[in-house]
């Protein structure tokens, strides 16, 4: 029982040098802030609870109170600006530079715990109001800006470090963080891969022509793509063995660099193909800082060197002489 | 070493209620015999669902605490759901048009607007959303929100038609057979100023 213990402590806590939280912390932080651009021209239409917008937040947040009445919503701001007097227009537009500007104070590592909180606040409120207007993007960005948020910030490259002097969190904590990122992305892929095997489409590239064909995600020409007609059972295959290998070959040495090429190349070709632009940067940058190689040079100085048994590896993941990066 | 207890704690507890959220979607799917696995392990989801759903407080009434926390957790964490995106097949898109017809006889027909392309993502997943429902009074009230929102940009306007309908999409071999994509009807509403 103590073994088990001791392999299970190795294994969900492994001292990190942190490299993981910077890419992770500025990743998100230009996601968000490209998030927020991206929409602004529409953000008091999507948000709007007064009938002026395109849906209105109103029926979201009612089937959102039915479900439970703590769930952060955007009406909460909006209520308490009108006991203040203030339009909900007003409200909105002031949300909106806030996310903003907590996206840069992420992305400079300034404040980053009082930036990642409110970041995570207020594109989760901004997620939920919007209800039914909501896809992918908007699950993984709560997700990634919820374990930004839980975890021992500031980094060492970050500005509350290297200007306010801010001390830098426990290795093994970093470790530990970086663990439960990288298990959810191992189940993330596994049941997207395993839900597609069961498709008949994945296998014979129908799917991956519907995918590419279907509005809005239609951005190069049927015609053009027809050509290639050859690769679309190929790369069909190709993603469901990305998708449901990753648990494994994720966490081989000799297949981790390898696994994370195809999966982030498989984002890229999502982003430039369907005009998923901001799914694609948020699931690389979530790949990158669970999986991405941390630079020797990091390693070395920050003196977390390859050690056998729980140290790390060049990945910033734990040795073994098994070639499995697990405990 | 209480710490890391409490930290190994809560990770077992996050990815038990993460696991458990993502089989619920893949046994939802077999069971409704979405996928290509034999009638006998269709029959097995069907089976096992009642117990994932209770497993995650689904059959407690709407206002108990547990249920209510659970929901809050997953919502805050970004867990709510599965990971079965354009699994395990892609659906079908679908359209809505909107007929302005105008006090001189005239008929305009005009798309659901935004002014950004990532809106417009957000748009068609709503969309999906509408095709998805079966409940009509919130499919009604879906279009009559988007109707208001396109009969401001058009305020001349005196009734607006909402036509809703599907896209069905050529398979590679039909495409190559010079089939185009076709529109299919589903359902449409009438809206008038005096509504």
């Amino acid at each position: 029982m103590s073994a088990w213990r001791e392999r299970a402590s190795r294994f969900l806590f492994p001292e990190d040098s942190g490299t993981w939280l910077t890419v992770l912390r500025i990743g998100l932080g230009v996601h968000v802030a490209l998030y927020a651009l991206s929409l602004r021209p529409d953000w008091n239409d999507l948000l709007s609870r007064s009938g002026s917008g395109l849906l209105g937040s109103a029926l979201s947040e009612g089937i959102l109170s039915e479900e439970s009445p703590f769930i952060p919503r955007m009406g909460w701001f909006i209520d308490a600006g009108a006991r203040l007097g203030v339009s909900e227009s007003a409200v909105l537009t002031v949300t909106w530079i806030c996310l903003l500007t907590a996206g840069g104070a992420l992305a400079a590592g300034l404040f980053s715990r009082p930036a990642a909180i409110l970041a995570w606040l207020l594109h989760l409120c901004a997620a939920k109001s919007g209800g039914f207007l909501n896809y992918g993007v908007d699950r993984f960005m709560t997700m990634g800006l919820f374990y930004l948020m839980l975890s021992p910030l500031p980094d060492r490259r970050s500005l509350d470090h290297r200007w306010r002097g801010q001390p830098l969190g426990d290795p093994e904590l970093l470790g530990f963080f970086r663990r439960v990122l990288q298990v959810h992305l191992c189940a993330i892929y596994l049941f997207g891969g395993l839900d597609k095997s069961l498709g008949r489409g994945w296998w014979n590239g129908d799917n991956l022509w519907r995918a590419l064909t279907r509005p809005p995600f239609d951005q190069i020409a049927p015609e053009l793509l027809v050509r290639f007609k050859v690769l679309f059972p190929i790369a069909g295959i190709a993603i469901v063995v990305f998708e449901t290998g990753y648990p494994v070959f994720i966490w081989l040495k000799k297949t981790r660099r390898l696994w994370l090429i195809c999966i982030v190349g498989m984002h890229l070709g999502i982003g430039l193909m369907m005009g998923m632009h901001l799914f694609a940067l948020v699931m690389i940058v979530l790949n990158a800082a669970a999986f991405g190689p941390a630079p020797r040079h990091t390693v070395a100085a920050e003196g977390l060197d390859d050690r056998a048994g729980g140290g790390l590896a060049r990945g910033g993941l734990p040795a073994s002489g098994s070639g499995v990066d697990s405990a | 070493m209480r710490r890391k207890s409490l930290y190994t704690a809560g990770f077992f507890l996050h990815f038990l209620l993460v696991v458990t959220v993502a089989c619920r979607e893949t046994i939802w799917v077999v069971a409704r015999k979405l996928t290509i696995l034999p009638p006998s392990v269709e029959s097995i989801a069907a089976d096992v669902e009642p117990a994932v759903e209770a497993a995650l407080g689904r059959h407690l009434d709407p206002s108990n605490p547990v249920r209510r926390g659970l929901s809050t957790y997953w919502h805050l964490a970004g867990n709510e759901g599965g990971y079965g995106y354009f699994a395990p097949n892609v659906p079908s898109s679908f359209k809505l048009v909107f007929e302005l017809h105008y006090p001189d006889g005239r008929v305009d027909s005009v798309l659901p607007r935004v002014s950004s392309p990532a809106a417009g993502l957000r748009v068609a997943g709503l969309l999906d959303e509408i095709g998805r429902t079966r409940y009509e009074p919130l499919r009604e009230y879906m279009i009559r929100s988007l109707a208001d929102a396109t009969w401001r940009e058009h305020p001349d306007a005196v009734t607006v038609r909402a036509v809703f309908g599907s896209i069905q999409l050529p398979t590679i071999s039909e495409f190559e057979q010079g089939k185009k994509e076709s529109y299919h009807f589903i359902f449409a509403y009438d809206f008038s100023r005096a509504e």
